[in-house]
C-alpha cells in the first residue's frame, strides 16, 4: 500500500516535471540527463506521449507557415521615407 | 535568421546612423517582407500589416542613432514593429480568444501523424493561421518569432525584451494552448 502510494506520487512528480520541459526537449535545450527523464516518463505516461507526439507535428506545421512569398512592401516603405524628407 | 552576413549589415547600420538614407534603404530591403509577415499575424489584414511596417520603418529611421548595437539590428527592429502592431491590433475589434485552460481534450482524435494529402496539410495550415490569430496577444509573439520565423531563443528573447528563461516559459505555455485549439478543431471534426 506504502509502496503504491509511493510509486504514484513519484509518477505524478516525474509528469508534471516532464510536461513543464516537452518544449525544451523538442528544442534541444537539455542535457542527456533530462532528455533520458523525459524519455523514460513518456515511455510509460500516454497522456505526455500523445502531447508531444502532438506538439512535434504542431511544430512541423509552423515551420512550412514561414515559407512567405514576397510581397514587395520594401518599395512603399521607402518611398514613405523618401516623402518623409 | 540569416539575412545578409552580421559585419555586412554593422557597416549599413553605422552608415545609416551617420545619415545615409541609402544604407537605410538597404536594411528596408532586408528586412521588410518579414517584418511586414510577423505584422500581418497582429492585425487584420494586409494593407493593415502595410501601414505598420513602414510606420515601423519610419520610427527605426527617426530613431537609429539611439540604436545602441548592443543587439542585432533585425531583433531592435522586430521590436518596434510588433508594438506598433500591438498598438493597431488594440483599436481593432477584439477577435474570439483561445480559452487560456490548457487541460487536455481527452477524446480529441490523433492528429500527430504528418497529413498525407494536399487538402489535408492546407487543412492544418489554415488552421493553424487562424489558431494563431486566436492566441491572446501576449502568447502570440512567442510562437511567432520562434516557431513561425525560426528565430533562436535568444533573438526572440531579445524581440520581447525578456529573460531566455520568461521567454522559455511563455513559449511551452502559448505552444501548450495551440496544441489545445488543434485538439478542439480535429475533435470537431477538422471542420
Amino acid at each position: 500500500m506504502i509502496r503504491r502510494f509511493l510509486g504514484r506520487r513519484r509518477y505524478m512528480r516525474e509528469h508534471r516535471w516532464t510536461h513543464a520541459h516537452l518544449s525544451e526537449y523538442l528544442d534541444g535545450q537539455l542535457g542527456p540527463d533530462q532528455r533520458e527523464r523525459v524519455e523514460a516518463h513518456v515511455g510509460i505516461c500516454p497522456h505526455c506521449s500523445r502531447v508531444l507526439a502532438t506538439l512535434r507535428r504542431m511544430l512541423e506545421g509552423l515551420h512550412m507557415l514561414g515559407a512567405q512569398p514576397q510581397t514587395g512592401v520594401a518599395n512603399g516603405v521607402i518611398e514613405r521615407l523618401r516623402d518623409e524628407d | 535568421m540569416q539575412l545578409g552576413s552580421a559585419e555586412d549589415e554593422d557597416l549599413l547600420v553605422s552608415r545609416a546612423k551617420a545619415g545615409d538614407r541609402g544604407a537605410f534603404e538597404e536594411l528596408v530591403r532586408r528586412h521588410a517582407d518579414r517584418l511586414h509577415a510577423v505584422v500581418l499575424r497582429f492585425v487584420a489584414d494586409r494593407e493593415a500589416a502595410e501601414e505598420v511596417t513602414q510606420e515601423a520603418f519610419l520610427r527605426a529611421w527617426r530613431g537609429i542613432g539611439r540604436f545602441q548595437g548592443r543587439s542585432r539590428f533585425f531583433t531592435w527592429l522586430y521590436r518596434i514593429g510588433i508594438n506598433e502592431a500591438k498598438r493597431r491590433a488594440a483599436r481593432e475589434p477584439a477577435e474570439q480568444t483561445i480559452s487560456l485552460d490548457e487541460e487536455p481534450i481527452l477524446e480529441a482524435p490523433d492528429w500527430s501523424e504528418a497529413p498525407d494529402t494536399r487538402a489535408q496539410q492546407s487543412d492544418l495550415r489554415r488552421v493553424l493561421e487562424s489558431s494563431i490569430r486566436a492566441l491572446p496577444v501576449k502568447y502570440r509573439a512567442p510562437v511567432i518569432l520562434r516557431d513561425v520565423e525560426g528565430l533562436t531563443t535568444e533573438e526572440a528573447a531579445e524581440v520581447m525584451d525578456l529573460s531566455q528563461a520568461a521567454f522559455k516559459s511563455r513559449l511551452h505555455r502559448a505552444r501548450l494552448l495551440l496544441r489545445r485549439a488543434l485538439d478542439e478543431h480535429f475533435r470537431e471534426g477538422g471542420e
